[in-house]
Order: structure tokens, then C-alpha cells, then sequence
């Protein structure tokens, strides 16, 4: 008897198991060819310090400003600046940064939000950045709070080496560190597709342990190469712009948000006699064809809309299917998947109630101030 | 058996030992090829640095000189031109000349904007005094019996960085005569002047810009290490205040005042900026050069210390590639005329054409005209580095630690000519504002270049790394030759021992023999005391007679013989009888072996405070104590080799004392007409006046090591 319920029970658990396996194989499945691209964020990284690296950050806010007016807002551009050229004292031209020696451009005006700056930027904040472990701290501004919609554009600018990228003169970000970083990324379901950029010296190096798929990345440079800044600006007195990202910026210039161009114009517009160095793409983990890609998948935010008569059936059925991943996971996949579902309707649920209580309040606050006037009516009458 | 196979074990791994041990034997019982072949290899190695120095490169990545175009307009050279003119119709006036231009000067730079105040100095002769070497330059700071007559006034006008933080400052230093300044100092003023009012009114400035307008009546360095002391010892409460104030009824000072009559910003309290992180000294002369305009650089600071490498290759860098100056670095210009240098250069020359026609990648010849000057420069940056006199103000900074040049610039055209002066003035102001702005940007002090390096020219520099060789090879048999000739006399030689019994402990005998090094040991002590007591000696001979050089020479020649002679009756002969009845034929070469030790060790310790002066000893210093043979034996020989050996050990007994050496360089070098009894002295002089350690070395390691070797030579045995 005992052992028959005993028998039983484990059956049952048997059964229970297989159910959470297959939900969660169906959901991964789901989740990584068929979810729809529903966002784009930009991480722009500049990773040096000190002056004469003043075009580290021209560099990356360049790409920022271009992919703002791609259509990126600011919201969803997580930007890492190592160091403060503009306040430097050194700059000739206070509060501002030119990356071209027209002075035509200040990239530096209104309207930049930096998150990370200076001695933040750490390669431990940027893997807290890309794999989402923050402290509880950290504001939802400095997160990035991609999902598995998410097209991610990832710029990181600076000195690099053979298979490392230097942070801040004192650390340095390891290809595998990436890798990992990356790995955990599409783990978590926090991107959909990934566009790694990389303007260093030997920047190809970086990409070599990425085994994760729906990454694409693109340096600046072989194995063995140095990167080259393009201009000397004799008025500051520094190299403004890598040549890499002139040339990138150059591209872009030509376009705006409405425009077609693919992904493959963008990778064979680099000219390696001008760049001086070969720019070197991957795509084997990708699964689209570039030349079908528009450039806007990463540096813009132009998605596919799905027209619907009604917005929130839609809604709740396909949030039934497809789950949003709340932001702080456990490492316990399995048993994430199952709990999901049902937190997600408590949610929904939640949010009813609570729009109902503020209801509840207006009222609430109309009956006190009636009742206010008896009272004010009743004291003044006493005094 | 058991034991016997233990016994065999131990006798074999007495006979196989470790093959350092065995090749450290070789070397020692081969001691005269070896130390042929390595001093050879010495000299070898230091004639070929020529050919091995390396062109110089920035290695900052801050520094960025020349990245930036020059902000120096034609506005700024008016108005420095008119500096210029200003102060010369006041020296044109004979009276009050001094404290009027001296006010000129502060009103223009007060007139800027910047801050201006005067510094106040007594400018002392530098004294000998036998406590204070090594110790910093604060320590003499404060001296008590200076007069109220003689004082000077630096005129000091700070920038402040519009952004910057204020912590760090490049110094400018115009030494400037007031009374007897002609055009050159003048024009320096100008172009100080014309770079001082652009920063002024830039943006960019990250450090603070002092320029320090030395009053150079009391010579050029007694201002700026005047200057420096009061900037780097700030003083509290009214302390400060006394040492000027002592003489503050001087009309000077008062007229002074009278003068500078909007005094917003002229004060007499002293100002200072941030730490210093580079200093250019500026000159201008007229050296009638036909070629175009030129640019010297002096760098050297006392004890040989030089500034780094990259404030030279800034400076180098502007001057050649943008302001299109000839850089010129300090020569021995008789050593350029030299045969056998030219012949030597010839065969380098050729020998570099053979190898690169064997192998175009070897690329080590240079043409001879190319080797002679670099020796030539090699030669003057070797000897002004062993002298361990700075040569210029620039000399005063190194003390703080602080890289410091001075640029001498010398226009092709005379200075009269007013065409050619404005032109100039922007020449000489873009290269100084080139060379501010490239220091502006450093982030750090200057650390990533050489501190360590010999100069071949203006453009190639010979590391530490290099020059080492040379000496190391020179310096390299000298424990091999101790070594051989300890073993030798106490016949430990382990070639002969191989035979006998290793010593016993219980023989009596070989304990005393073994130790009888001892007895030289002690000699050698006390000739080495006798080196500090003469080296001590000047300073009583200046401090009691006030007589000529030549007496006071004499004087201190025979105060040390004397003392030589008294030293030796006290503390040599009451002992040594004692040995003497065991065995004399060993004494000299054990003798010998402990002086030899003695030159290793003080050549080492000298190369590590001064290269250039232990390389120059070791030249002399090391054949002399090689060669050193007792006379007596040589003439007894009666063969080619002992002669030839006399005749060597004569010649360099000779040439290594050191006043001689002096007197032959300074003929050689200036020819032997002018040259007098005193000039050691004056040398002797100049030397402990500005703590060299070479003037250490001389007294103690190499005078006493001379005498041993001398003693060597005429050793009765």
C-alpha cells in the first residue's frame, strides 16, 4: 500500500518533470527563432582615460549621436564614457567635443545622457551591464533592460591587444570574459540579435571565443593590425576620430531612419586602404542573410508592426504564450519557466486591482473634502 | 662495504664539481687572458656606442609635441618687440637702470594679468662643506653673515590655469643681468615675454606657467637655486619675513615700490604654483653661426644626473621639424680633428658596408664622418657628466627632481638686424609655446623615457643598457685577477692543490698563511683613510689661508705627503715586522690582490652614483692596477716582456695620478701653454663647490688606489 503510493508519487512526479521539460524546450524554442523583434538597445563603451585618448570618446559619442537619430532613444542607450574630455582642462573648446577638426559638430551638447562615467566604467560594471546582475541600487536608467525581442548594438572603443580590451589604463576585458558575458546574455533571453562593433587595435581577436548564436560582430582590425585614428585636430591639439568609425560614421551620414540599406553595404563600404587596416566581420552565428538585414535592425529602431484590431486580447494571449522575463533571474531554469506563467497573469491582475484603487482614492479624497467643510463650518462657528 | 662504496660516492663528487665552480677555476687560473681579452673588449665596446646608439622617440604618449598648431600670432611679438626696445633704452641710461627694468618687467607681465611678485635673495658662493655632501640642497639654506649690499631681486609672474587644478606648473626661467644685460638677454626676454602674454589668454592650460626672470648678476644658478629653496620650503609666521626684512631699508626696495604704481597684482610676499613638472631655461647668444639658426641644449646636472629623455626629444622634435632650428648638443670639438679617430671610423665604416653586402638587413654602419662627431658628442656628454657640474641653471632643478633643460638659441643674422628680430622672436616663441604645450599635456611626471643615457647627438642616445657593457667589461677582471693572485700566494691555486691533502685545520701554519691577507687588508685601510683626510684637507687650506691657487695646491701636495708619511710610521711599520719574518716574496702580490679589491668595489659603488666618472676611472684606474709589478723583480727578469711591462706601469703610474691626468687632458685638449700649477686647484675647487661625487672618487677611491699601485711599483722585495 505504502509502497504503491510511494510508486505513485514518484510516477507522478515523473510525469510533472517531463511536462516542465517540454513547456520549457517549447518556450526556448519559441524564444529564440520565432520571437518577434520588439526593441533595440545601444551599449556604446569608450574604455580609455586621459587626454590624448580624446578620440575614444569622440568616437563613441559619434555612434551615439548617430544611433540616436536613428531612432535609438535615449532610454535604451546604455553610454560609458572612462573619462571627461570636455572638462578636461586641456580642452581648448570648454564643454565640448568635436570629432571632426570642422568644429562643425559639437557632440557634446544638449541632450547627452551619459550612465556610466569615468572610474565607473569598469569591466565589472560592463559585464553587470551586459548579463543584467545588478545591485539593487542601480537605477533602471544604468540597466540594460533587454529582452529576447531585443536587437542589441554593443560599440566599444579603445586600446586593445590580442584577445583583450583595456579598461580605464589598469584592467582589461579578456575575449572569453565577452564570450561569457554574451553567452549568459543569450542564456537569460536578454537579446534576440547581437551586433558586437569593435574599434581597437587587433579588434578581430575579440570575437574569437563567441559561440552563442544570433551575434554578429565586426572590428576594425585583423589579428596583428593596429587601428589608426583618421585626423589630427592641430586646433585641439589631439586626433579627433578613429578611422573606423569615420568611415562607419561617413556610411551613416548618407542614411536615415526610412533607408534600406543592408547590413553587407555598411560591412563592404570599409575601404582597407583607407581604414589602413582590415575591417574583419563574423557571421557564422548569425542566421540572416546580411544582405537582407537592413542596417537599421541594430543602429536604428525601426520593427515590424503587426496591425491588430485589439490591443489588449492580443495582449493577454500572447503573453500566455511567450513570456517576458522579469529582470532578476535565478539560475534554476526549469523551475523559472513554470512559475512565469502564473506571475505574469498575477500581474496583469495586480495592475487591474490597483488601477481600481486609485479609483478608489479619487473618491476617497472627493468624501474627505466633503467632509472637511462641515468640520471648518463647525470650528468656525466655535471660535 | 658499505662504507667504502659511501667513501668512493664522496671522493668522486669531491672531483666532479658543479660547472659554475669549475668554470669560475678556469677563469681564475686564466686570469691574465681573461682579463686581457675583457679589457680590450672594454675599450672596444666603449669606442663602438657611436655605432650602437639608438635614435631617440617619444615615449610618452601624452606628450603629443607638435600635435597642436602654434597660437603665437605677430599681436604678441609687437608687444614683446616693444618689451624689448623698452629695456634697452633703459640700459642704454647708466643710473637705476637695474630697478627700473626690473619694475618694466612687472608692470609688463602685471599688465597680462598674471600674478606677479619679487623675490628677494642673498646669493651665497657656493662653500665646501665635507658634511654636506649627498645631503639635500635646503640644508644649507639658511647663512648668517650675508651683507645688506648684495642681494638680488627675481621678478616671478604666474598664469594660473583658467581650468586647470592648480597642483602642477611648468617654469620658464629668463636669467636676465640687469645691469649689465645686452641685447641676447634682452630678446630672451621678448620671446619669454611674447609666449608668456599667449598663455595669458588661452584656454588650454592645465598646469600653472611660472617665468621666473632670474637676476643673474650673481651668476645664472645662485638666483634659481635661490628661488627654488624659498619655493620648496615654505615658511610660517613671520619667520619668513626676517631674512628680508633685515635689510628693508635699502632705498632700492623702497624706490622699487615707488615705481610699480598700480600694484594690483605686484606683491612682495612670495607666490607659488603647483609641483614643477618640467623647467626650460632660456638664452639667447650670438655666436656668429653661418649656417641658420641654432639651438643648443645643455642638460646635464651636478653628478651627472640628466633630465629624461623626452623633454630632450620634445625640445628636439619642435626645434627641427617645425621651427626648422639646427640642434646642437656640447662637443669636443679638438677630438673632431682627430686622425685616428677618422681612421678608426673609416674601418667601422667599411666594416658596415661588408656586412650589409653580405646581409642587407644589418644595418649597423655608420658613415666615419657620422662616428667622429658622435664620438666627439659622446666624448663632451661623457665628460661633462663625470665632472658633476651642472652646465647651466637647468642644474638647480634636477636637486628637486625636476627635468630641466636650457635652450641656447643663436640667431644667424646679428641683432641688429630689425627685419630679421621679429621673425626670430616668432621662431623662438613658437618653439617654447610648442614645448609648453606638449609638457601641458602630460598627465604625469616625466618617467616613461631614460633617465640613464649618454648623448651621440641631438637625435640618438646610448641607454644605460648599452654603456654598461663597456664597463662592466673593463671592470670584469679585476675579482678574477684578486682572486688568482690571493690563491696564487697562498698557493691555493686549485690546479696545484689538486694533488695535496686540502688543508688541515690543526696545521698552525697554513691557518696563518691563510690569514695573512689581513695584514695587506689593514695597509690598504689605512691608505684609504689617508684618501679622506686629504680629500678634507682643501677645505682647511681655504678656510685658513686666503693665498693663490698655485700656493694653496702646493700646500695641500705637501700636507699630504706629510700626512702619508706620518700615517704610515704610526699605523703601517709597528705591525708588519711582524709577518715580515715568515715570507716576503708573497706580500706585494697579496698586497696587490686586496687593492685590486678595492678598486672593484669603489668603481662599482661610483657607478651607480656616477657612470661617466667610474667609466673614466675605470680606463685609468683598472690597466694601472692590472700591470702594477714590483720594479725591483722586472729589472732582476731582465727579459723583453719584463721591460715592456716596467715601461707600461712607469707610463701609467704616471698618467693616473690624477693631477697629472689633469694637466695632460687639459693640454691635450687646450693646449700646453696656458696652463698652471693652480688650475688643479681652481678644478679641485669648482668640483667640491658643487658636490660632485667625483671629487669623492678622486680623494677616496682613487688617489689612495694610485699610491697602493705606487707602492706596488717600489716594493722593496
Amino acid at each position: 500500500m505504502y509502497s504503491w503510493f510511494g510508486s505513485k508519487n514518484s510516477a507522478m512526479v515523473m510525469v510533472m518533470v517531463l511536462l516542465l521539460l517540454l513547456c520549457s524546450y517549447n518556450a526556448y524554442s519559441v524564444s529564440a527563432e520565432t520571437t518577434m523583434h520588439t526593441n533595440n538597445w545601444a551599449v556604446l563603451v569608450c574604455t580609455s582615460r586621459f587626454w590624448f585618448n580624446y578620440r575614444h570618446m569622440a568616437n563613441t559619442l559619434s555612434l551615439y549621436r548617430t544611433v540616436k537619430r536613428l531612432g535609438i532613444p535615449d532610454e535604451r542607450i546604455i553610454l560609458m564614457l572612462a573619462d571627461d574630455m570636455a572638462c578636461n582642462a586641456r580642452n581648448k573648446y570648454p564643454a565640448q567635443v568635436f570629432n571632426n577638426e570642422n568644429h562643425r559638430l559639437n557632440l557634446y551638447g544638449d541632450n547627452v545622457e551619459v550612465d556610466y562615467r569615468g572610474y565607473e566604467v569598469t569591466v565589472e560594471n560592463f559585464l553587470r551591464v551586459l548579463t543584467g546582475r545588478h545591485q539593487t541600487a542601480v537605477p533602471r536608467s544604468k540597466r540594460l533592460l533587454s529582452d529576447e525581442g531585443s536587437h542589441i548594438l554593443l560599440y566599444m572603443t579603445g586600446h586593445g591587444g590580442d584577445e583583450f580590451l583595456k579598461f580605464q589604463d589598469s584592467e582589461e576585458l579578456q575575449s572569453h570574459d565577452l564570450a561569457d558575458a554574451v553567452k549568459q546574455m543569450k542564456e537569460k533571453r536578454r537579446f534576440k540579435e547581437l551586433l558586437i562593433m569593435v574599434d581597437t587595435c587587433q579588434a578581430a581577436t575579440l570575437f574569437s571565443q563567441l559561440r552563442s548564436p544570433g551575434v554578429l560582430a565586426i572590428g576594425s582590425s585583423k589579428k596583428g593590425e593596429n587601428s589608426y585614428s583618421h585626423h589630427l585636430d592641430s586646433d585641439v591639439g589631439v586626433s579627433v576620430v578613429d578611422r573606423f568609425t569615420y568611415y562607419t560614421l561617413a556610411f551613416f551620414e548618407k542614411l536615415n531612419m526610412y533607408d534600406n540599406a543592408s547590413l553587407s553595404s555598411l560591412f563592404t563600404s570599409y575601404n582597407p586602404n583607407l581604414l589602413m587596416s582590415n575591417a574583419y566581420y563574423r557571421t557564422d552565428l548569425y542566421q540572416r542573410y546580411l544582405e537582407e538585414a537592413p542596417v537599421t535592425t541594430f543602429f536604428g529602431s525601426v520593427m515590424e508592426t503587426i496591425h491588430t484590431d485589439s490591443a489588449y486580447r492580443i495582449l493577454s494571449r500572447r503573453n500566455s504564450q511567450k513570456v517576458k522575463m522579469p529582470l532578476q533571474q535565478s539560475v534554476d531554469q526549469d523551475e523559472r519557466r513554470s512559475l512565469t506563467n502564473s506571475e505574469v497573469q498575477e500581474q496583469t491582475s495586480d495592475t487591474t486591482k490597483e488601477i481600481e484603487n486609485i479609483e478608489n482614492v479619487d473618491s476617497l479624497v472627493n468624501y474627505g473634502l466633503v467632509i472637511m467643510l462641515p468640520v471648518l463650518v463647525i470650528s468656525t462657528w466655535i471660535s | 662495504m658499505a662504507e667504502t662504496e659511501t667513501e668512493t660516492k664522496s671522493v668522486t663528487s669531491r672531483m666532479r664539481q658543479r660547472p659554475i665552480v669549475r668554470l669560475g677555476f678556469l677563469l681564475i687560473s686564466q686570469s691574465v687572458i681573461v682579463s686581457v681579452i675583457c679589457c680590450t673588449a672594454g675599450v672596444l665596446a666603449l669606442l663602438l656606442l657611436p655605432v650602437l646608439a639608438k635614435n631617440t622617440y617619444i615615449s610618452e604618449n601624452a606628450l603629443m609635441p607638435g600635435s597642436a598648431s602654434s597660437m603665437l600670432s605677430h599681436q604678441e611679438i609687437l608687444e614683446a618687440n616693444k618689451l624689448v626696445r623698452d629695456i634697452a633704452s633703459l640700459s642704454s641710461k647708466p643710473s637705476g637702470a637695474a630697478v627700473e627694468s626690473r619694475g618694466l618687467i612687472a608692470q609688463y607681465m602685471s599688465d597680462l594679468g598674471a600674478e606677479v611678485n619679487y623675490h628677494k635673495f642673498h646669493p651665497h658662493s657656493n662653500q665646501f662643506h665635507p658634511l654636506h655632501f649627498f645631503s639635500g640642497p635646503g640644508s644649507e639654506a639658511i647663512q648668517d653673515n650675508f651683507s645688506c649690499s648684495l642681494y638680488g631681486v627675481n621678478t616671478v609672474g604666474i598664469v594660473r590655469a583658467p581650468h586647470g587644478d592648480g597642483k602642477e606648473a611648468i617654469v620658464l626661467v629668463t636669467p636676465y643681468d640687469s645691469v649689465r644685460g645686452g641685447v641676447g638677454e634682452a630678446l630672451s626676454l621678448g620671446i619669454a615675454y611674447s609666449v608668456f602674454s599667449l598663455l595669458t589668454r588661452v584656454t588650454w592650460l592645465a598646469k600653472d606657467i611660472i617665468w621666473l626672470v632670474a637676476d643673474s648678476q650673481y651668476g645664472e644658478y645662485a638666483p634659481v637655486t635661490a628661488w627654488l629653496r624659498d619655493y620648496h620650503t615654505p615658511v610660517f609666521g613671520d619667520l619668513g619675513s626676517l631674512n628680508t626684512e633685515m635689510c628693508d631699508e635699502n632705498e632700492n626696495i623702497s624706490k622699487l615700490k615707488e615705481n610699480s604704481i598700480p600694484e594690483r597684482n605686484i606683491s612682495y610676499t612670495f607666490r607659488r604654483a603647483g609641483t614643477m613638472a618640467a623647467a626650460l631655461v632660456l638664452k639667447v647668444a650670438y655666436k656668429n653661426e653661418h649656417f641658420e639658426d641654432t639651438l643648443s641644449i645643455y642638460a646635464e646636472a651636478s653628478n651627472g644626473q640628466m633630465p629624461n629623455l623626452d623633454l630632450i626629444n620634445i625640445v628636439n622634435y619642435l626645434a627641427v621639424h617645425r621651427q626648422g632650428l639646427r640642434v646642437k648638443v656640447e662637443k669636443l670639438w679638438s677630438l673632431l680633428e682627430s686622425k685616428w679617430l677618422r681612421i678608426f671610423g673609416e674601418i667601422l665604416e667599411s666594416l658596415g658596408k661588408l656586412a650589409k653586402s653580405l646581409n642587407p638587413d644589418w644595418k649597423f654602419g655608420i658613415s666615419a664622418s657620422d662616428y667622429v662627431e658622435g664620438t666627439a658628442t659622446l666624448a663632451s656628454s661623457l665628460y661633462y657628466q663625470a665632472l658633476g657640474v651642472p652646465t647651466g641653471p637647468h642644474g638647480a632643478f634636477r636637486d628637486y627632481q625636476v627635468d630641466a633643460i636650457t635652450l641656447e638659441i643663436s640667431p644667424k643674422y646679428s641683432f641688429n638686424n630689425k627685419d630679421r628680430r621679429n621673425d626670430f622672436l616668432l621662431q623662438g616663441g613658437r618653439l617654447i609655446e610648442g614645448v609648453i604645450r606638449s609638457v601641458n599635456n602630460l598627465l604625469e611626471k616625466f618617467h616613461q623615457s631614460f633617465f640613464l643615457y649618454l648623448l651621440t647627438s641631438p637625435g640618438k642616445f646610448v641607454s644605460v643598457g648599452v654603456y654598461m657593457i663597456a664597463f662592466a667589461l673593463l671592470v670584469a677582471p679585476l675579482p678574477l685577477v684578486a682572486a688568482s693572485l690571493y690563491a696564487d700566494s697562498n698557493d691555493l691555486n686549485p690546479a696545484l692543490r689538486k694533488d695535496k691533502k686540502p688543508i688541515n685545520s690543526d696545521d698552525l701554519g697554513g691557518l696563518l698563511k691563510s690569514w695573512k691577507w689581513l695584514n695587506s687588508a689593514k695597509r690598504v685601510f689605512v691608505v684609504h683613510l689617508w684618501g679622506v683626510i686629504v680629500s678634507l684637507l682643501p677645505y682647511f687650506i681655504s678656510q685658513i689661508c686666503d693665498c693663490t691657487p698655485t700656493t694653496n695646491f702646493l700646500i695641500w701636495i705637501s700636507l699630504s705627503v706629510l700626512i702619508l708619511l706620518i700615517l704610515h710610521q704610526i699605523l703601517g711599520s709597528p705591525y708588519s715586522h711582524v709577518c715580515e719574518i715568515q715570507s716576503q716574496e708573497g706580500e706585494w702580490a697579496r698586497l696587490k690582490s686586496v687593492t685590486i679589491s678595492s678598486v672593484f668595489i669603489g668603481l662599482s659603488l661610483m657607478s651607480v652614483i656616477n657612470f661617466a666618472t667610474a667609466e673614466i676611472g675605470a680606463l685609468l684606474m683598472v690597466p694601472t692596477s692590472l700591470l702594477a709589478y714590483p720594479l725591483k723583480l722586472d729589472i732582476k727578469a731582465r727579459s723583453l716582456r719584463s721591460f715592456s711591462r716596467m715601461i707600461c706601469n712607469l707610463i701609467l703610474g704616471v698618467i693616473s695620478f690624477p693631477p697629472a691626468t689633469f694637466f695632460l687632458l687639459k693640454g691635450v685638449l687646450e693646449g700646453f701653454e696656458g696652463i698652471n700649477a693652480g688650475d688643479f686647484w681652481n678644478w679641485v675647487e669648482s668640483l667640491w663647490a658643487w658636490n660632485s661625487a667625483t671629487y669623492l672618487y678622486i680623494g677616496m677611491v682613487h688617489l689612495p688606489c694610485w699610491v697602493l699601485c705606487v707602492h706596488i711599483l717600489l716594493h722593496s722585495c
